[in-house]
């Protein structure tokens, strides 16, 4: 009789199992254990998770850790996923030829036209037919500025709307007689051209404007020719979905969309070679790298955005495993289109506009070396045999085969924080696995950049828990809109926000965004990439490619447990007509402890006696 | 670095220059502000309407004192308030809280009026809180405890803030400045400012609804 430890290193957690095996195919498991990782996967650092999670496991037990037999490793195909952003598109304005933003609170509405003027000045000009949009600057208070706006209108001025500096919209409409559309919290204001035919249009609550985000309304009040109106296509484009908007036509102003250079993608297959340039979107990229198969290498222009990431995730596999940058390859990528707000160059208001980017994750198969290293630095510190055992991916599916009501043939999903992984294994227990580059760490990444929030940590939390927004000291409502109620009072700093609900308690979230918005970006990310990804993983190990030919699939890693990714994962594989559920190794385990609990049953099959 | 004489004199000078341009504020303090003209209501009541934030002032506020520690008229800090409230589409209403002259007594008070639980509480000097009713007195939503730092900015800002928690938005707190040299400057004056105010209390007394022309 032996004990045998299983130990499965992932980027995020370390896992154990412990079994005795009393002959061949013999096993019962006494215990495992789960602590964080301890430094990047695979390198030395990982040891002293290894022996916390060990003795942890060891603790309930009345064993040594000198008793146990044998250490097995997982193999750990070493996959190491990064990730990148590149902006294709930037915003500038060339000439201040428009505002567009969301003040939180514009004044009046509707849409004005006139040809703009200074407060100062208005008590200067003759009255007659010519309407004014006024623009007042942020010395001017607001009952003093609506003292002169009525002053000029009794006047017989006529008044078509306001630019106002500060956050007055509301206060000067209240004090005149009739309302007109004021555009408040214009910051550069003193950029604001005087004299120059303005359009200005203000959308009720609730809604966007019309009028200005369509080019063909702003050619009809500026009266356009065709040329011209081709030109303001991206000034309607940029003040769409935006709750007020002043167009201001001057002669040479101009708003223009560049494209910035991100560089090419390189593909080589067996006998072909594809490039592909990253600014035309994740679409394009999957498409070429899906037809490009078996993939060899990926490779990235030089020089260029894309060719730096990439030249990035080499220099920190060959760190890890001390091998030359040269020898390491990139051999999988996952393109997502993604948003990423970008203040707009030269702008009044300080706006800012979605820039398209590309998210990319690359992956690098590697040697085996890193295991070895960290198997022979185990053994040293613990003095018990230390072996790296089987392919991960055979002794995930093996793991999740104890799941009680499970057979072959059977596929499992593997999505971890660097790749998701899937492995299929039919009647003649034949296993065909394989690696994509792209999960938990990136969408974390898309979170981050979408909701501008330069906060990583509050990213994965937004990933990892439900959100709620607190709506008096004492209830909340969640986002799926149930309320809960609270003896207790809640922190008095949680009320009104939005909150993250993590396992420690609530966390507040300073952001002006909207609690649906946020989920939005929420569930898109893990669609765009989990969803993505598991598909394209049971496509590479299906039965003839075609995932309708399998007819289980078992959810294993961290992931598995998330709130929403397996329901999401589920929904997407129901139209191939496939039943999914999340792995319960062993019955007790849940999805956790696969790759553990399969190397010690790997172990007991070849034990000899 | 070498120190000659020359450049002694030149520190000196300046230092000079600094200490006159301080002195002018100080003499600015002496400027009479005419009280507000309030028109009392009557007893306070419990506001039902969902859509206000209630300003609570303590007794001596507007009338006995009439600006706060860095000058501002009370006239200034009442329009800002008010002006940060209506910028948000929400009401505002004034009520004097007679029986204490504490700030989170006072806020605590005004937001138990307040229809949507939402008050603001103000001193003489400038302190301000803004409390929700469902807190405990020396808890609050938005504390701004250093008075020389509450300007006309930050009070528009703590009026617009506390409109917004009517309306269920959520705000970012409006930014706390904090200035190391606060203390020691004011501090002084902070203490017989209060001494002032708290003369005027009546304890026991109950709060009144205000009026106010400004």
């Amino acid at each position: 009789m032996r004990y045998i430890a299983g130990v499965d290193v992932g980027n995020n957690t370390t896992e154990i199992a412990i079994g005795e095996v009393s002959g061949k195919g013999k096993v019962r498991f006494l215990s495992s254990a789960m602590v964080r990782t301890v430094g990047i996967k695979g390198t030395l650092r990982n040891v002293i998770g290894i022996i916390d999670a060990l003795d942890l496991a060891l603790q309930p037990l009345a064993i040594q850790r000198k008793d146990l037999s044998v250490v097995l490793l997982n193999e750990a195909t070493p996959v190491i996923g990064d990730i990148a952003m590149e902006t294709i598109t930037e915003t500038i304005i060339t000439e201040s030829a428009m505002i567009g933003h969301n003040p939180s609170t514009p004044g009046g509405q509707g849409l004005g036209l006139g040809q703009t003027i200074g407060l100062p000045e208005l008590a200067a000009v003759a009255a007659d037919a010519q309407p004014w949009v006024v623009i007042i600057p942020g010395t001017a208070e607001f009952a003093d500025a609506a003292e002169q706006l009525k002053r000029a209108l009794s006047r017989g001025l006529k008044i078509a709307g306001a630019i106002v500096q500060k956050d007055d919209g509301v206060l000067i409409n209240n004090r005149l007689p009739q309302p007109i559309p004021i555009v408040d919290e214009v910051k550069f204001i003193d950029r604001v051209p005087v004299g120059m035919p303005a359009a200005l249009e203000v959308a009720q609550p609730g809604r966007t404007i019309e009028k200005l985000s369509n080019p063909f309304d702003i050619a009809t009040l500026f009266h356009l020719d065709p040329e011209e109106t081709r030109k303001v296509v991206p000034i309607a484009r940029a003040l769409m979905g935006t709750r007020s908007a002043v167009v201001i036509k001057t002669p040479k102003g101009d708003i223009e969309e560049r494209r910035i250079p991100a560089g090419k993608i390189i593909l080589l297959g067996h006998r072909q070679k594809v490039e592909v340039p990253v600014d035309e979107g994740a679409d394009a990229i999957m498409a070429k790298v899906a037809d490009v198969y078996p993939m060899e290498e990926v490779q990235a222009e030089p020089g260029t955005n894309v060719g730096g990431m990439f030249e990035h995730v080499r220099q920190v596999m060959a760190d890890l495993t001390d091998q030359p940058v040269s020898t390491i390859r990139v051999q999988d990528i996952l393109a997502v289109d993604t948003f990423k707000p970008q203040q707009i160059l030269g702008s009044l208001a300080g706006e800012y506009a979605l820039g398209n980017a590309v998210g990319l994750a690359a992956m690098v198969h590697t040697q085996k070396l890193p295991m070895q290293r960290l198997a022979r630095k185990l053994e040293e510190e613990i003095g018990i045999q230390t072996m790296v055992g089987g392919v991960e991916a055979d002794m995930a599916i093996r793991g999740a085969l104890t799941t009680p009501g499970t057979d072959a043939p059977l596929a499992i999903v593997d999505v971890g924080g660097g790749s998701t992984d899937a492995s299929v294994i039919n009647t003649s227990c034949e296993i065909k696995s394989t690696h994509q580059a792209g999960a938990g760490d990136m969408v974390t990444m898309l979170i981050n950049t979408e909701l501008g929030l330069e906060d990583f940590d509050l990213a994965e939390n937004i990933k990892k828990y439900p959100l709620a927004k607190v709506e008096s000291l004492f209830h909340m409502r969640h986002e799926d809109g149930s309320v809960q109620f609270f003896q207790q009072a809640l922190d008095p700093r949680l009320f009104g926000r939005v909150v993250v609900l993590t396992d420690s308690g609530p966390l507040p979230l300073e952001t002006r965004q909207l609690l649906s918005k946020i989920v939005d970006v929420r569930r898109q990310a893990k669609r765009k990439v989990f969803v993505k990804n598991a598909l394209r993983a049971l496509e590479r190990v299906a039965p003839a490619n075609n995932i309708r030919l399998i007819s289980f699939v078992a959810m294993v890693g961290g992931s598995g447990l998330d709130f929403e990714i397996p329901s999401m994962i589920s929904d997407a594989l129901q139209e191939y007509g496939v039943v999914t559920g999340r792995a319960n190794v062993r019955g007790t385990e849940g999805p956790r402890n696969a790759v553990a609990t399969g190397l010690v049953l790997a172990y007991a099959e070849e034990f000899g006696g | 670095m070498q120190i000659s004489e020359e450049l002694v004199r030149q520190i000196i000078l300046d230092v000079l220059k600094q200490e006159q341009g301080e002195g002018k504020p100080a003499k600015r303090q002496d400027e009479q502000v005419p009280p507000l003209s309030f028109k009392e209501l009557g007893p306070a009541k419990t506001g039902t309407d969902r859509n206000e934030v209630v300003i609570g002032v303590p007794p001596a506020f507007g009338t006995h004192m009439t600006k706060t520690i860095i000058d501002i008229p009370h006239r200034e800090v009442l329009k800002e308030l008010f002006a940060g409230i209506e910028e948000e589409g929400v009401k505002a209403r004034l009520v004097r809280v007679n029986r204490t002259a504490d700030v989170g007594a006072v806020a605590h008070d005004a937001a138990v009026l307040s229809g949507s639980g939402i008050g603001i509480g103000i001193l003489c000097r400038g302190t301000t809180v803004i409390h929700q009713r469902d807190l405990e007195i020396l808890q609050n939503l938005e504390l701004f405890p250093q008075s020389p730092l509450v300007d006309k900015d930050a009070l528009r800002a703590i009026g617009r803030n506390a409109a917004k928690y009517a309306k269920g938005e959520h705000p970012s707190p409006v930014p706390t400045r904090n200035d190391p040299m606060a203390r020691p400057k004011y501090q002084g004056l902070a203490a017989l400012l209060h001494n002032k105010e708290t003369q005027y209390v009546k304890p026991g007394a109950p709060s009144t609804e205000l009026s106010v022309q400004l």
